[in-house]
């Protein structure tokens, strides 16, 4: 009896352990309707390539209808000065995260170097979400079955 | 594969849109976009022009005969039909440090020839400034830059719709810095140094608020007052200030739509070394001030700005000649005058329209009533300009200005040698190509 209790408990462990590692590795349910998926990434610090990954955002939803697409925004390296908070383009963030749900995650490793160099840490755009790395976030996303765009 | 390609072609197709980095000349002369700015951006503008008049020589006066300086083409003023590379400037400017949006740089050269280069050097500096933001609401800029002021001369000169200024800009506000009045018999008055170029060197503390679809702007600025390249000649300094509120119905940079209504002050003491006939070093009061108003919406450009100008009044040549020239019977050297108690003012008055987003047609009225205070050494200044400019693209077009200028001695009769030396003064045709890069 003891020994199946013993079984079962490591069981139920092991689902629970199963189930919570689907639930981090997926991405938030707030588009169940979403035809299409696509992780944008930017890693260069170039104004225009920021501008040109907001406009494909925009282009996108415009195309397919808000609730039609998931879109999500990976910035890492010298692409993470998109996420700043003070960025030229804050506003057109805004916008995209609050009228059009799309996402924006920001690299922790960039965070840390630039914290380094820079003497404090930069200050993140709040409609950014932390990740661990934005490299590994983008390939999490592409098994998933989000289409990985460059511009 | 598929979705890529649709994406990135739309979205080059609609190109950049909607960046909240909206402008206005303070922001656009050395402040960069935060978070985006590049380290170093190399950039510049080169204007080649030709010239003509039908070089009327003075029908009175001393110099009767001779060369009439306002029918020569600055700066030399040796001849009336020329080619010339009016402007050509390089610069750079950036965040030198890219993860700290908050300072930046910029820097600009002139090698072309135009009265920043006609004294010193073939190739000038004129703008070398560090912007420091990080004090909100009062952003920091300390160098040489344009100083808040009238907005012909705050503008960019690339975005400019004419080639020429206006009589009112050209003479009270681009200084030309002199040692003496012009007053000393037998001395060829001339500049001691490059025209101001709207430029000081000194401290500006300045900023924008966004407040709805309004951007209100301010700066003060403290400055040398004595041109560009070189330090102070008095212990005296220049104070600047200026205030400007824009109703902003879209788009962004130097083309911004929007209607801006502004106004702004000068005031400053020049010392010169001999005047009314005196030797000994002597300090006068230079104060401008003006207000005006511009508007940009769709195919319509409009805009209108009065000056007032008390003290170191720029007041011509002898007699109208080259400066330098000798008078016909040998006695006397055309010079360069100021009158450091003159007042004068003047306004202009702008519309243009863009017939297609390739042709925009462009018409210009200006009035400048020198010495006003003088009856003698009044003169009025009347100049219509009608100009065309065709753009290649975005950032070329050719520019085709004629202006019917006229000059004028009221307090005099028409007969008298004065009138007839204004008589002089011909129509003006000037076709320009620039191109921005």
């Amino acid at each position: 009896m003891y020994r199946l209790k013993k079984s079962l408990g490591w069981l139920i462990v092991t689902a629970l352990l199963a189930v919570s590692s689907l639930a981090s590795a997926a991405p938030p349910e707030d588009k169940p309707f979403a035809e299409k998926k696509v992780v944008l990434q930017i890693s260069d610090q170039d104004a225009y390539k920021q501008t040109l990954v907001l406009n494909v955002a925009s282009n996108l939803i415009k195309h397919y209808g808000p609730d039609r697409v998931d879109v999500e925004i990976v910035a890492f390296g010298p692409g993470l000065r998109l996420m700043f908070a003070d960025n030229s383009n804050a506003g057109r963030i805004e916008n995209l995260s609050e009228n059009s749900g799309v996402r924006f995650s920001a690299c922790e490793n960039t965070m840390r170097k630039m914290t380094k160099k820079l003497g404090h840490p930069p200050e993140i755009n709040p409609r950014a979400t932390h990740v661990s790395a934005g490299v590994v976030r983008i390939l999490d996303l592409v098994e998933q079955g989000y289409t990985l765009v460059k511009p | 594969m598929k979705l890529k390609k649709l994406v990135l072609t739309t979205a080059l197709a609609l190109g950049a849109t909607g960046s909240a980095h909206a402008t206005n000349w303070l922001q656009l002369q050395g402040t960069e976009p935060a978070g985006s700015a590049e380290r170093l951006k190399v950039w510049g503008f080169i204007q080649p022009q030709y010239t003509y008049t039908e070089n009327t020589k003075l029908k009175a006066g001393p110099w009767k005969g001779q060369k009439a300086v306002f029918n020569q083409t600055a700066p030399e003023r040796k001849s009336s039909n020329t080619f010339q590379l009016r402007r050509a400037r390089l610069g750079i400017r950036g965040a030198n440090f890219p993860l700290d949006s908050k300072t930046n740089y910029f820097l600009l050269v002139e090698a072309g020839k135009n009265g920043i280069t006609e004294f010193d050097s073939a190739v000038a500096l004129t703008d070398a400034s560090i912007t420091l933001n990080h004090i909100p609401y009062a952003r920091v800029r300390i160098g040489q830059f344009k100083t808040p002021g009238s907005e012909e001369g705050l503008q960019a000169i690339h975005v400019f719709d004419y080639i020429n200024f206006t009589n009112v800009t050209d003479q009270m506000m681009l200084e030309r810095f002199l040692d003496e009045d012009g007053s000393r018999a037998g001395f060829a008055n001339g500049p001691n140094g490059s025209v101001s170029a709207f430029r000081d060197i000194g401290i500006q503390v300045f900023d924008w608020f966004d407040v709805g679809e309004w951007q209100h702007s301010y700066a003060f600025m403290v400055g040398d007052g004595n041109g560009l390249n070189r330090t102070d000649n008095n212990n005296e300094k220049d104070l600047y200030a200026y205030w400007s509120s824009e109703w902003i119905f879209g788009g962004k940079g130097a083309r911004r739509q929007g209607w801006k209504m502004f106004a702004w002050g000068q005031s400053g003491k020049r010392t010169l070394d001999y005047t009314f006939g005196n030797p000994g070093k002597r300090d006068f009061d230079r104060d401008r001030w003006g207000f005006g108003t511009t508007f940009r919406k769709d195919k319509y450009r409009a805009a209108a700005e009065y000056i007032y100008a008390d003290g170191m009044i720029f007041n011509g040549s002898d007699g109208g000649a080259v400066p330098g020239s000798t008078s016909n019977n040998g006695a006397a050297t055309a010079s360069l005058n100021i009158n450091p108690n003159g007042e004068s003012e003047g306004y202009y008055v702008h519309f243009g329209y863009a017939v297609i987003p390739q042709i925009e047609l462009d018409i210009r009225y200006d009035y400048l009533d020198r010495m006003k205070n003088v009856d003698a050494a009044e003169r009025e200044f009347t100049t219509l300009t009608l100009g065309v400019q065709y753009f290649f693209n975005k950032k070329t077009r050719a520019l085709v200005n004629y202006e019917f200028r006229d000059l004028d001695a009221p307090d005099f009769p028409s007969s008298a040698p004065q009138n007839e030396i204004a008589d002089s003064m011909d129509d003006r045709l000037t076709v320009q190509l620039l191109a921005i890069f």
